[in-house]
C-alpha cells in the first residue's frame, strides 16, 4: 500500500508541476471561452460592417437605402438569443446610385462591380453590389442581383433582400393611395423569442447560447482527457523505453504499479476540476462579469447541478481515456508505435465531439440517448444531454454505472496487458495478440 | 555460511528460444558471487527472474533467513540506467526508497550521506537528466542501497563509470561486503570479477558451464598457464609449438600450454629475443577460463 502511494505520490506531483498542467488548469476554460464567445461577440458588435452599394433601377427606393442602415437587432443581447435568426446587429454602409432612367442596367453597375475586386480597405472598395431592376415594382419576372466576392456573406444578403423587399411592398403600398404610416403599422414584423420549456418547469432562453456553453463545456470535458491520457501513454512508454519499469517492478507488482499510476492521474484530473470549478464559482460571485460582457445572464442556461455532473462525468470519461492509452503505452516501445497505434482508437473514442451539434440540437433523439448510455462514449454524451436539456434520472444513473462498469473492465484488462506488455522489448503487438496477453498473465 | 538465495532449475523460454536452459546455484550470505557470461549468455534474465521481474517458466527460485518480503530484500541496479529523466536527484533516490516500503523521511539522512560520498550532494536539487552517464550510474547505485537490502544485485554496475569512479564502486562492493551484505555481480568483465568475486558462476547459452570458488575454479584449470613480462617483440610466442593460445599485450604474455608442455622449452625459445623481466607458471586466469571454455567455438566460428 505505501508502494502505490509513492507512485501516486510521483506521477501527482510530477504531473502538477508540468508547464502543461498550470497551463489547462488556468487557461484552458478562459481560452475555450474565448474561442467560442469572441467570435459571435465580434459578429455581435457589428466589427464587420459592409460597404454596399445598391443600383436603383426603380430610383424610387433612396428613402430606405439612407446612407448608413443601423443594425436590426442593436442590442446583443436579443441577436445571442436568437430571436431574430439571420438579423446580427451588422451595420451597412450603403452607397445608393439612382439609375432610374438607364436603359442597360449592367452598364451602369460595371463601376461598381469592378469595385468589388479592390482591396476591403481602400476607400472605394465594396463588399456588395445590389442591383434592383426598373420593374421592380410591376414585373412579375423581376429578378434583383447580389454581387458580392463571399457567396458566404449570407448577413449581408439577407439584410439588403429584406430591406429592398420592405421598401418595395411599401412603395407598391403607398403607391396605391395607401397613407405610408398606416403601411407602416400594417407591415410591421412582430419580434420573436425562443423558449425552451424544462421538465422542472422552469424557463430557458436562448437556444445559440446553449449551443456555445455545450461546446464549450464539452471541449472541457474532452480534451484535457485526451492530453492527460497521451502524457500517461507516453510516461509508460519513457518508463518502459527507459528501463525504469524493471526498477518498478522488481519493487511491486504491475497491479500496483497500475493503480498508483491511475489513482495519480486521476488525482491530477481532480483537482484540474475543482480549480476549474473555483474558477467558476469565483467568477459567478463576482457578478458574472464575463457573462454581462457576452450580453446574457449565464444562470439562465446553468443549472448549479450541471457543475456536479461536470465534475462526474469529466472523471469518468477521463479514466475511461487514461485506462485505453495506457494499454497503448504498455504495448508499444516508443511514443510513434504508440501513437499509431492509439490514433484509430483515438477516432473512435472522439465521435461524439464530432456529432456534437447533433447531440446539442437534439440531446432526447434516440442516437443521444444510445450515446449517452453506451460504453466510453456515455460520460461526455450525457454530459452535454444535461447541460442542454433534462434527461430522466435513470438515464443519469444507468449512464454512470455503464461508465463504471467499463472503466472496472479496461482496468482489468489494462493490468494483465501491462504486466505482459511492459517488459516486452519486441516489435508491437497486434491486437489479437494484445488480446492473448489478456488471457496468459 | 548461511544460503540467502536458491536458485533451482529455472527455465525461461521467449518464443523459441531458451533464454535460461536450467540454471541452478545458490547464493551465500556476506559474498560477492559473479554471475559471468557473454552478452546475451542469459545472465541478464536469470536476474529478472530473481528480481520478480519475470515468472520462471519451471523451477524455483527461494529466498532464506528472512520474513521481509523478498522484493524489499533486493537491491537491483538494472544493466541500463532506469531513471526518471525530469525528477530531481533527491527527490528520485526517497521515491526508490518509497518503492521499497521504506519511508522517505526515515532514509533521507542516509541518502544524504551517500551522496556527499559520491559527490552528489550539490546535485541533489539538480534533474536526473542534467547529470553526467556516470553521476546518472552513481544515482542510481544509492538508489539500490537507500532501503537496507539484504542482497544487491548489480548488472553491469561499472558500465559508463571513468577509472577513478570504478575505483569507488570497487571499494564501495568490498566495504558493503564487509557489513555482511551479499553481493550479486553480473559482467563481462573477467578483470573485473576476478578482482572481486568470491565465487563465480558461468553461463553459456542459459546453461551453467562453471561455477565453484573462484580459487578452486582456477585451480581446477591446473597450473599450465605461463604468464610472462618482457621487452621486445613477443609476437612469436604465440607460434611456438608449446601454445595452444596465446593473448599477448604490451610487453606481456599469457600463454595457456597443451597437455605435457614443459614451459622450460618456452624459456628457451625466449633467450636471445626477449629480455625477460617476469616468468611464471600460474593457474590460468579468469579471461583465459572464459575463453576455454566459452570462447573457443565462437572465435573458431569467427575465423
Amino acid at each position: 500500500m505505501s508502494k502505490m502511494l509513492a507512485v501516486i505520490k510521483r506521477e501527482y506531483l510530477q504531473a502538477v508541476r508540468k508547464k502543461m498542467f498550470i497551463f489547462m488548469t488556468l487557461f484552458f476554460p478562459v481560452l475555450m471561452a474565448a474561442l467560442f464567445i469572441v467570435p459571435s461577440l465580434m459578429v455581435a458588435k457589428g466589427l464587420g460592417g459592409k460597404k454596399v452599394a445598391v443600383i436603383d433601377g426603380t430610383g424610387a427606393l433612396r428613402d430606405s437605402f439612407a446612407h448608413h442602415i443601423e443594425p436590426a437587432a442593436p442590442d446583443p443581447k436579443k441577436a445571442l438569443s436568437g430571436g431574430n435568426r439571420g438579423q446580427l446587429p451588422q451595420s451597412l454602409d450603403v452607397e445608393y446610385a439612382d439609375a432610374h432612367g438607364q436603359s442597360d442596367l449592367v452598364k451602369t453597375s460595371k463601376p461598381y462591380l469592378d469595385r468589388l475586386y479592390l482591396d476591403k480597405k481602400s476607400e472605394n472598395g465594396l463588399d456588395a453590389v445590389l442591383v434592383i431592376p426598373s420593374n421592380a415594382f410591376e414585373g412579375s419576372d423581376a429578378r434583383m442581383i447580389f454581387y458580392s466576392r463571399s457567396s458566404t456573406d449570407l448577413f449581408t444578403q439577407e439584410r439588403l433582400a429584406s430591406v429592398a423587399n420592405r421598401s418595395i411592398q411599401r412603395q407598391r403600398l403607398t403607391g396605391r393611395g395607401i397613407d405610408p404610416n398606416v403601411v407602416d403599422t400594417l407591415t410591421r414584423e412582430v419580434p420573436f423569442d425562443s423558449v425552451q420549456l424544462s421538465r422542472s418547469g422552469q424557463q430557458k432562453k436562448g437556444s445559440e447560447a446553449n449551443f456555445i456553453i455545450g461546446f464549450i463545456f464539452a471541449a472541457l470535458l474532452i480534451i484535457p482527457s485526451f492530453i492527460y491520457g497521451l502524457e500517461t501513454m507516453r510516461g509508460i512508454v519513457q518508463e518502459k523505453s527507459e528501463r525504469i519499469v524493471e526498477v518498478l517492478i522488481s519493487s511491486m507488482s504491475p497491479r500496483q504499479l497500475l493503480t498508483g499510476k491511475i489513482l495519480g492521474v486521476a488525482a491530477v484530473g481532480l483537482t484540474q476540476v475543482t480549480v476549474w470549478l473555483s474558477l467558476i464559482a469565483a467568477v459567478g460571485a463576482f457578478g458574472a462579469a464575463s457573462a454581462l460582457m457576452a450580453g446574457f445572464d449565464i444562470s439562465q442556461f446553468l443549472r448549479p447541478i450541471v457543475f456536479v455532473y461536470f465534475a462526474l462525468f469529466f472523471i469518468l470519461g477521463y479514466l475511461t481515456f487514461v485506462c485505453i492509452y495506457a494499454i497503448a503505452g504498455a504495448a508499444c516501445n516508443t511514443d510513434k508505435e504508440a501513437q499509431q497505434l492509439v490514433a484509430p482508437i483515438q477516432m473512435v473514442m472522439m465521435l461524439p465531439w464530432f456529432i456534437m451539434f447533433a447531440i446539442i440540437t437534439n440531446p432526447d433523439s434516440p442516437l443521444s440517448v444510445a450515446l449517452s448510455l453506451a460504453p466510453v462514449y456515455g460520460p461526455i454524451t450525457m454530459f452535454v444531454r444535461t447541460l442542454v436539456s433534462e434527461p430522466p434520472v435513470w438515464h443519469i444513473l444507468l449512464s454512470i454505472a455503464v461508465s463504471i462498469a467499463t472503466i472496472a473492465v479496461f482496468f482489468y484488462v489494462t493490468a494483465k496487458i501491462f504486466r505482459v506488455g511492459i517488459l516486452s522489448y519486441g516489435k508491437r503487438p497486434t491486437i489479437p495478440e494484445l488480446w492473448r496477453w489478456t488471457k496468459v498473465a | 555460511m548461511s544460503v540467502v538465495l536458491s536458485v533451482r532449475d529455472v527455465v525461461k523460454t521467449f518464443g523459441p528460444v531458451r533464454a535460461v536452459d536450467g540454471i541452478s546455484f545458490t547464493v551465500q550470505r556476506g559474498t560477492i558471487t559473479g554471475l559471468l557470461g557473454r552478452n546475451g549468455a542469459g545472465k541478464t534474465t536469470t536476474i529478472r527472474m530473481i528480481t520478480g521481474v519475470f515468472f520462471p517458466d519451471a523451477g524455483s527460485i527461494e529466498w532464506l533467513g528472512s520474513e521481509r518480503d523478498a522484493r524489499d530484500r533486493i537491491g537491483y541496479l538494472p544493466e541500463e540506467r532506469g531513471l526518471y529523466r525530469q525528477m530531481k536527484v533527491k527527490e528520485h533516490l526517497l521515491f526508490l526508497a518509497e518503492i521499497k516500503g521504506c519511508r522517505g523521511s526515515s532514509v533521507a539522512p542516509s541518502a544524504e550521506r551517500w551522496l556527499k560520498r559520491f559527490e552528489l550532494w550539490d546535485k541533489r536539487d539538480a534533474k536526473v537528466e542534467e547529470l553526467s552517464k556516470g553521476n546518472q550510474q552513481k544515482v542510481q547505485l544509492i538508489g539500490t542501497l537507500l532501503h537496507d537490502p539484504d542482497l544487491i544485485i548489480l548488472d553491469e554496475p561499472q558500465s559508463g563509470l571513468d577509472p577513478v569512479n570504478m575505483l569507488l564502486v570497487r571499494d564501495l562492493l568490498r566495504e558493503l561486503k564487509e557489513e555482511g551484505r551479499t553481493i550479486l555481480l553480473s559482467t563481462h568483465m573477467m578483470a573485473e570479477a576476478e578482482r572481486m568475486a568470491d565465487d563465480i558462476i558461468l553461463i553459456h547459452k542459459g546453461k551453467i558451464v562453471l561455477s565453484g570458488g573462484l580459487d578452486e575454479v582456477r585451480n581446477s584449470f591446473g597450473r599450465n598457464t605461463l604468464q610472462i613480462d618482457y621487452e621486445g617483440d613477443g609476437a612469436f610466442l604465440e607460434q611456438l609449438p608449446q601454445v595452444k593460445r596465446a593473448m599477448i599485450v604490451n610487453n606481456g604474455a599469457e600463454l595457456s600450454l597443451i597437455d605435457g608442455a614443459d614451459p622450460q622449452q618456452i624459456l628457451e625459445a625466449t633467450m636471445g629475443r626477449l629480455r625477460i623481466r617476469r616468468f611464471e607458471l600460474a593457474a590460468p586466469s579468469l579471461e583465459e577460463i572464459f575463453i576455454e571454455q566459452v570462447g573457443a567455438e565462437t572465435m573458431e566460428s569467427i575465423r
